[in-house]
């Protein structure tokens, strides 16, 4: 069943993380990419730029928010409420360490927040703190993570799965060949970043993942 | 709002405990206390933002934090200090309000009176000496320059860079509302004295 955000809409099963390599002044292949979305596969897309300053930031944000993305799309920020709201966008999603959910959620009533989580203890305080989703990995080996040890798995993804009522996306080396094991797990769908920068295989790439998150 | 002048702001860094600085520079009589710490985790700062909230309401100084506006919100600081990098004060002021201060960092004349324009509360104008404690693109402004920007302005202006206690009277003289300083305290041997000694120096510059 698919989990209602807090426009009423349905969340999005496919959860898009941008490279984490965009320029100052709103360069970089995000925007492309927005633009390349199929109108009919709505997305989660997550602009996660930590490197960059605030100002240049807002200016991305502002940016990607004037794209027209398929319908019933979010589009967040990483961890700033404030970048979210003076740009527009849906919402925040809170890595591990960040402000929960509910402290910011004090002055930003409209926005979701999500939160990443890596262990059973880190998921009750998401639920505990309000969260509207669950971000959880690495589920599978992906070169990005490797300095943080061996991927969580699959049997961890079900564990938390089970143990929650939250949508769960899970992240970390999915594809459309092994995402249906993470739906079987109890996922609410998945997440990704370098499986979507192939801007040549980016269609293919959604619209198979769409197909089986959507069975 | 605004402390009355002159006044001494007290920036935390890397260098030591922001709720143990925070606190030794208030119990001298520092009125501004500025939370900024570029590499700590949010819920870190936000932890570090409800304890020195708490202390600077208890000795009725103002709280502010360095960039977050988002931090600034969930722990109910009294403000935000905003780099030329940060947020733009005019987007600021729509989240905060305008009960809330803000202060913007200038390093010439033209972004003071831009600051100004875009809803700034204070400007923290510098560095007006060698400073040790951030890498700058510029060199010093100097008392001058300082001057000159006091002068452009009808906000008060808080001179920061290579304060001392030897060159706040000086830029008191030359219309700064008060200093901001941040290795001067923090990286000082016993954060409270030099505080102390700093706040003395500014009660010499009152005629």
């Amino acid at each position: 069943m698919p989990h209602n955000n807090r426009k009423g809409t349905p969340l999005p099963r496919i959860f898009m993380i941008s490279s984490g390599e965009e320029q100052g002044e709103g360069r970089g292949e995000l925007i492309e990419h927005l633009t390349l979305l199929p109108s009919h596969i709505p997305c989660i897309v997550q602009i996660r730029e930590k490197h960059l300053h605030t100002k240049d930031l807002l200016t991305l944000a502002q940016r990607a928010r004037g794209i027209r993305l398929p319908e019933g799309s979010l589009l967040l920020c990483n961890e700033r409420a404030d970048v979210a709201l003076a740009a527009g966008l849906d919402g925040v999603h809170l890595p591990e360490n960040a402000v929960p959910p509910d402290k910011l959620r004090a002055y930003a009533p409209d926005l979701i927040f999500g939160c990443s989580i890596h262990s059973p203890e880190a998921l009750r305080s998401a639920e505990q703190a309000g969260a509207d989703y669950l971000l959880f990995g690495p589920v599978f080996d992906t070169p990005s993570k490797r300095k943080y040890g061996p991927p969580q798995g699959l049997k961890k993804l079900g564990e938390l799965c089970r143990a929650s009522s939250l949508p769960i996306y899970a992240l970390g080396g999915v594809t459309p060949q092994n995402a249906a094991l993470c739906m079987d797990e109890g996922a609410y769908g998945t997440a990704g970043l370098s499986i979507f920068r192939d801007t040549s295989r980016m269609r293919e790439t959604l619209e198979q993942l769409y197909s089986i998150l959507n069975r | 709002m605004i402390p009355s002048s002159p006044f001494l702001c007290v920036i935390t860094d890397e260098a030591y405990s922001p709720v143990t600085l925070a606190e030794q520079a208030l119990k001298v009589g520092a009125a501004m206390i500025q939370l900024r710490h570029k590499t700590a985790s949010g819920s870190q700062l936000f932890a570090w933002a409800v304890a020195i909230g708490k202390l600077c309401s208890e000795y009725h100084a103002l709280f502010i934090i360095n960039d977050r506006v988002d931090i600034a919100l969930a722990s109910k600081a009294d403000g935000v200090h905003l780099g030329q990098d940060d947020l733009p004060a005019a987007a600021a002021r729509k989240l905060l309000g305008n009960s809330r201060i803000i202060g913007v960092s200038a390093s010439s004349v033209e972004e003071a009176v831009q600051a100004e324009k875009d809803g700034a509360d204070y400007i923290g104008f510098g560095h007006i000496y060698p400073t040790v404690s951030k890498l700058k693109e510029h060199a010093p402004l100097g008392p001058d320059n300082l001057q000159k920007t006091v002068e452009s302005l009808s906000l008060p202006v808080v001179a920061i860079g290579g304060i001392t206690i030897e060159n706040a009277p000086i830029l008191i003289s030359r219309g700064a509302a008060g200093v901001a300083v941040i290795s001067a305290v923090s990286r000082a041997e016993v954060p409270s004295k030099a505080a102390s000694e700093l706040l003395s120096a500014l009660q010499k510059s009152l005629p």
